[in-house]
């Protein structure tokens, strides 16, 4: 565990920051449309004044990865790669799915809202997770979790930004790639309906 | 701020990703000790145009490499950057907002100042980075994204003669060549192919010159483009290599003789504010043909003609660099809280040229 870590999430609908320090883990969570942009330094550096701590002191950043909205899912991606450039220290990407799963008995898969009137999955067994994928509705075959996961559904262990504070900890001891956004949806771009004209010779 | 600024600059308002270092001696000759661009061309080739969400991807994947060969290529490491300067508008809000979260994390990891930069300023003001000439100027600035005179009286100063009311010349330039069949992006193919071209075999419009004022509109010209092509395609089933050839001179002709015409219009109209010289920026502005008649224009106004070499006139990062140190000089601060912006115009008393309600002007 590379500790303090100061973990953060814009991911949806939200802006949320966790420090975790030796036996201790202060965090925030407000809701809101848009403005993470503006809110997310900031509350980082509540975060860090309410630990008594300052940037320098960190020794690892953890950043939510998605999938969930691509520009927020990019607001944090690109502050957590600016403040790792600045320190020198390694920022871990963690996904929502993964970190959703963190803490909760396996086998466990986690359905969450991807809208259009699909869902994003996982599944994790004793032995790992595997791969995720984007599916229309499931009916899952073991204990689920998630906000598509049905009334059956179990609750998260810890918040969010918890757990990818948690889990990035643990990661940040080994070499990481720098986080990415893990979109798990490609992009709504179509190519031109109109070919170009023949080309007599 | 009285002595040498060395700045870190960051651009990614379209689709280019790029990072610069500029230092600047007080009352000195600015340097730039390293220009990085990371251009995006294979990334949108199949979708005819940039994808705003393509673009945005490729920014928060690659800028912070980008900033770190900027680095090292200057041979700065952070501790030698007094303060970042980044786009902050206006373009493709994905990619703004990528370079703007990423200056953000840097600056707080490094407790620097962080300068909020206009897209179109840090065009407007790099001939003052390159050829160090003097307020105020007329600005023709001409590239895939924009089209616009200004008057340049200051780092903060500028006053909006006119601008395209639809399309940009590059993006006519672009969609030329699309229709054409000539590969992406079409300034250069389109030039290339004009030169053994006769200009006068397709007599196409030149909109609003018949106008008063320095509006302009190309999306027109796009228009009896695919008229003409279509015609050639339904008398013989497809268009001939010198049909093309023509069909790009006759193109070409239009826009040059729209821009150098409103151009010598834009002269007219500032010649009481006694400017020093015409100056040129974008991707467009590196077309010899316009160049040359632009020079002609120039010459008629006794004014030099300064255009920055290409790598500086098309999207790069030392003009962000450098548009930050003027703001700097000046003493300008950056809010904390500075928003990205989509639409941004430079200057906010001129009435909207593009794009008007809720989200108000773009340019």
């Amino acid at each position: 565990m590379l500790l303090p870590i100061l973990a953060f999430d814009t991911s949806a609908a939200h802006c949320a920051a966790a420090l975790l320090l030796q036996g201790r883990v202060i965090q925030r969570l407000e809701p809101m449309e848009r403005g993470q942009a503006e809110r997310l330094m900031p509350m980082l550096e509540e975060v860090l004044a309410e630990g008594g701590i300052g940037w320098r002191d960190l020794r690892a950043l953890a950043v939510g990865t998605g999938p969930g909205n691509f520009t927020g899912v990019r607001i944090a991606v690109a502050a957590a790669r600016g403040l790792a450039l600045g320190l020198g220290i390694p920022a871990v990407g963690v996904s929502r799915l993964e970190a959703l799963a963190h803490g909760l008995p396996r086998p466990l898969v986690v359905i969450e809202d991807a809208r259009r009137g699909q869902v994003y999955v996982q599944l994790f067994t004793p032995a790992g997770p595997g791969p995720a994928h984007l599916a229309d509705r499931i009916v899952p075959a073991c204990p689920a979790t998630g906000s598509a996961a049905g009334p059956g559904a179990l609750p998260p262990a810890m918040p969010l930004v918890e757990a990818i504070a948690r889990i990035g900890a643990e990661r940040a001891a080994s070499p990481q790639p720098s986080p990415a956004p893990f979109y798990l949806r490609g992009a709504d771009a179509a190519p031109p309906a109109d070919p170009p004209p023949v080309i007599l010779p | 701020m009285d002595r040498t600024l060395t700045l870190l600059g960051i651009e990614t308002s379209c689709d280019d990703t790029a990072a610069a270092v500029v230092r600047a001696p007080a009352g000195g000759r600015p340097e730039i000790l390293s220009s990085e661009v990371l251009g995006q061309t294979a990334l949108h080739e199949a979708y005819g145009g940039v994808v705003p969400e393509i673009a945005a991807r490729a920014h928060a994947e690659r800028l912070d490499g980008v900033v770190a060969a900027a680095l090292a290529q200057a041979g700065v490491g952070l501790e030698g950057i007094d303060a970042v300067a980044v786009t902050a508008g206006p373009g493709l809000i994905g990619g703004v907002l990528s370079g703007v979260m990423l200056a953000r994390g840097l600056t707080a990891a490094r407790g620097l100042p962080l300068v909020a930069v206009n897209h179109l300023a840090g065009h407007a003001l790099t001939p003052r980075l390159t050829d160090g000439i003097s307020f105020p100027y007329l600005m023709l600035l001409v590239s895939g994204g924009h089209c616009q005179f200004l008057l340049v009286k200051g780092a903060d100063s500028f006053q909006r003669l006119g601008g395209t009311i639809d399309d940009a010349p590059g993006e006519a330039f672009d969609k030329t060549a699309k229709l054409l069949g000539l590969p992406q992006p079409g300034g250069p193919s389109v030039e290339a192919e004009a030169a053994s071209g006769d200009p006068d075999r397709f007599r196409f419009p030149r909109p609003l010159l018949d106008r008063e004022g320095c509006d302009m509109s190309f999306s027109g010209l796009k228009t009896a483009l695919l008229r003409a092509r279509d015609a050639l395609v339904a008398e013989k089933g497809g268009i001939t290599v010198q049909d093309r050839r023509d069909l790009c001179a006759g193109f070409q002709l239009a826009v040059t003789e729209v821009l150098a015409t409103k151009t010598a219009r834009a002269l007219a109209a500032v010649a009481d504010q006694r400017p020093t010289a015409l100056a040129v920026a974008g991707g467009v502005a590196a077309n010899r043909a316009i160049r040359a008649r632009l020079e002609t224009v120039c010459a008629r106004f006794g004014l030099p003609f300064v255009a920055p070499p290409l790598r500086l006139c098309t999207d790069n990062a030392a003009m962000i660099a450098w548009a930050g140190i003027e703001r700097l000089r000046l003493g300008l601060a950056t809010p904390a809280d500075f928003p990205a912006r989509p639409r941004w115009p430079l200057d906010q008393a001129a009435p909207a040229l593009l794009g008007s309600g809720r989200k108000g002007a773009k340019a």
